[in-house]
């Protein structure tokens, strides 16, 4: 049995070596929105994430997000500080995941 | 001078104006040819033929409601336990564990949420001969069996506005499976409804949720009552009367088991993203154990001497109503340590939880078996109480841990701590541990578990070790004489270790 264990957790670790790389997580994108854009928006993640389709999301975050800043930036004055600085820059990727994962025509049904 | 500079002027003002006329009808000449090209390719579409295609998908889709999501995994669990006073045991076994997720949205205010899974051993398994409670409908699709589908989730959402409160009102059989911290170890990024510490079970019911964080200001503010039954006394149709020799009328009181009822309020006091803190007390109404009125036995054929026969014992029982029950728990999660201090302290998640139980017995004494020293060698005893006591007990337990970031991107580590007290009882049938609920323990319980991304979050693997170190019996029973608390160290036939290693791969989408 301990032969048999062995063999397994040898496994495990091949598959690890054969994982391809992580992408952007839309789980840590929600938790970034509830932490940094939540209260400046005004509204839930879900709620925000449906204002557009997600070629539109897709679209505002095209290079490092300039269009998105200046929109919501402009949309939400509340919002400025965060999306201008260095923290939107770092978690931009995780927050596009997210709103492209519940855009309006992502086909996402909200759990409440 | 004044009559040479005249003429070139005006010279080359018509030279001007005569090129500017030459752009002019260049660019109006290159939007006639855009302009034809344009029509051209109008005229290449079919019109007809797209409000066919649309037709065509409309007609395919119309009856077409649910969305569907598959979560599969396959995966190995060693099992092993030490007993007190017999030599240790344990297993190897592959299993399949099928979710088929399912949501529909008709309007905005309606949701409808469902899951169907099925989750067996691998090939035929004998677990019907040998376990009484496999299919209890407390864990139907959390304890591998047979390659039945089973419901596991199907309610509805009515959500609106009263105000500034966001209000939502569901029934059904609930999300009550893989809630808030067990979602951690199950890798599941949403945690179901409860708090898994102290309640982790399916059952069938009704919440009611209000926001309350716009009126008060408070990040993730709620309150959710939720209300469920989990049994239901009746004999369901075509019940035999052996009196009249007669069948009963469909679906009266059987009388012989109670209605369990249960109410609770889960209230999340914060939810900033980064630190949640939640807590939940309920009621939980009549009780149960098993009543064992009688033994049957069945005939079978002694292999050492097939013209006899042996006599196997069987118990027949009912469920006796015990007591009430009331418990809670708070728990606070931080899901990033600090704020910048580092890219792993970002991304490392800590939780702490503490949770209590109390019985309250009614007096009434279910019947149990107890072993004695003459033959048959057992007899069957009032045993009155809940959890092996006619006094109230209360019970506790506390359980921590944290995740953090792995070697490689997208991986992660956790570890896990639990430990629960003599009289400790919880709701945690469902958790998703092959050698019984870690969280149910009387003792101390540890874990340590490694996920890794293997095509993103479609295919993972998961690599856990639970060991559960019991400090007294009757941990993951039902709430009379099975839940007596009895010292595994002097106990006969008492667990006192037992160990789960699984390996799985999950497929996700």
């Amino acid at each position: 049995m301990k032969k048999f264990i062995g063999f397994v957790v040898s496994a495990f670790l091949l598959v690890g070596l054969m994982s391809t790389h992580a992408m952007a997580d839309a789980a840590k994108g929600q938790k970034y929105y509830l932490k940094y854009m939540k209260e400046g928006a005004g509204m839930n993640g879900a709620k925000f994430a449906t204002q557009h389709t997600q070629a539109e999301w897709k679209a505002l975050f095209d290079g490092k997000g300039e269009k998105f800043v200046a929109e919501y930036s402009k949309k939400y004055p509340g919002l400025e500080s965060f999306l201008k600085g260095d923290k939107f820059e770092k978690f931009m990727a995780d927050i596009k995941d997210f709103c492209v994962e519940f855009a309006s025509d992502s086909g996402n049904v909200p759990s409440c | 001078m004044k009559k040479f500079i005249a003429p070139l002027l005006v010279g080359a003002a018509l030279t001007s104006a005569f090129g500017a006329d030459e752009s002019l009808k260049q660019e109006i000449e290159a939007l006639k040819a855009q302009m034809a090209e344009l029509k051209s390719a109008q005229a290449k579409v079919n019109v007809e033929a797209l409000k066919n295609q649309l037709s065509e998908v409309k007609a395919h889709d119309a009856g077409d409601n649910i969305k569907w999501t598959v979560d599969f995994r396959t995966a190995y669990d060693y099992v092993d336990y030490k007993i007190q006073g017999s030599e240790k045991q344990d297993n190897g076994i592959w299993t399949n564990k099928l979710i088929l997720g399912m949501a529909s949205q008709p309007v905005d205010n309606l949701v409808f949420k469902g899951s169907l899974a099925a989750y067996k051993a691998f090939g035929q398994n004998n677990v019907a001969n040998t376990s009484y409670f496999q299919n209890f409908d407390w864990y139907d699709s959390q304890k591998p069996n047979d390659s039945t589908i089973r419901l596991r989730e199907a309610y509805f959402l009515y959500f609106g506005d009263l105000g500034d409160v966001h209000y939502s009102a569901s029934f059904g059989r609930r999300p009550s499976v893989d809630g808030f911290l067990a979602n951690l170890r199950n890798d599941n990024e949403n945690p179901a409804s409860p708090i898994s510490h102290n309640i982790n079970m399916e059952f069938d019911g009704a919440s009611f949720k209000f926001d309350f964080d716009k009126v008060t200001g408070i990040s993730g503010l709620y309150a959710k009552l939720c209300l469920g039954r989990g049994f239901s006394d009746t004999t369901g149709a075509y019940s035999m009367n052996m009196n009249t020799m007669g069948f009963n009328p469909a679906y009266i009181n059987d009388e012989n088991n109670p209605d369990m009822d249960l109410a609770g309020l889960i209230i999340q006091f914060f939810d900033n993203g980064q630190y949640k803190l939640m807590a939940n007390y309920f009621i939980a109404k009549n009780m149960m154990d098993m009543n064992i009125h009688g033994i049957g036995g069945m005939y079978m054929t002694d292999p050492s001497n097939p013209f006899g026969s042996l006599t196997a014992m069987t118990p027949i029982y009912n469920f006796k109503d015990v007591g009430d029950m009331t418990g809670g728990a708070l728990s606070l999660q931080v899901n990033g340590i600090g704020d910048g201090i580092s890219d792993f302290l970002d991304d490392s998640i800590f939780f702490l939880s503490y949770a209590f139980s109390q019985t309250d017995p009614n007096g009434n004494a279910a019947k149990g078996m107890m072993g004695t020293t003459t033959p048959p060698y057992m007899a069957l005893v009032d045993m009155p109480g809940m959890l092996g006591s006619t006094d109230k007990k209360f019970g506790s337990s506390i359980y921590t841990g944290v995740q953090v970031p792995g070697i490689m991107k997208g991986q992660r580590l956790g570890l896990e701590y639990n430990h629960g007290s003599k009289y400790w009882r919880s709701f945690t049938y469902g958790e998703d541990t092959l050698v019984g609920s870690k969280l149910a323990a009387r003792g101390d319980a540890y874990e340590i578990y490694y996920i890794m991304p293997v095509v993103g979050k479609n295919l993972t693997a998961q690599l856990s070790y639970v060991y559960i170190d019991y400090d007294y019996t009757g941990s993951d029973t039902f709430f009379g004489w099975t839940g007596t608390p009895m010292d595994v160290d002097t106990t006969a036939g008492a667990v006192k270790t037992a160990q789960d290693i699984r390996l799985s791969l999950r497929y996700r989408y």
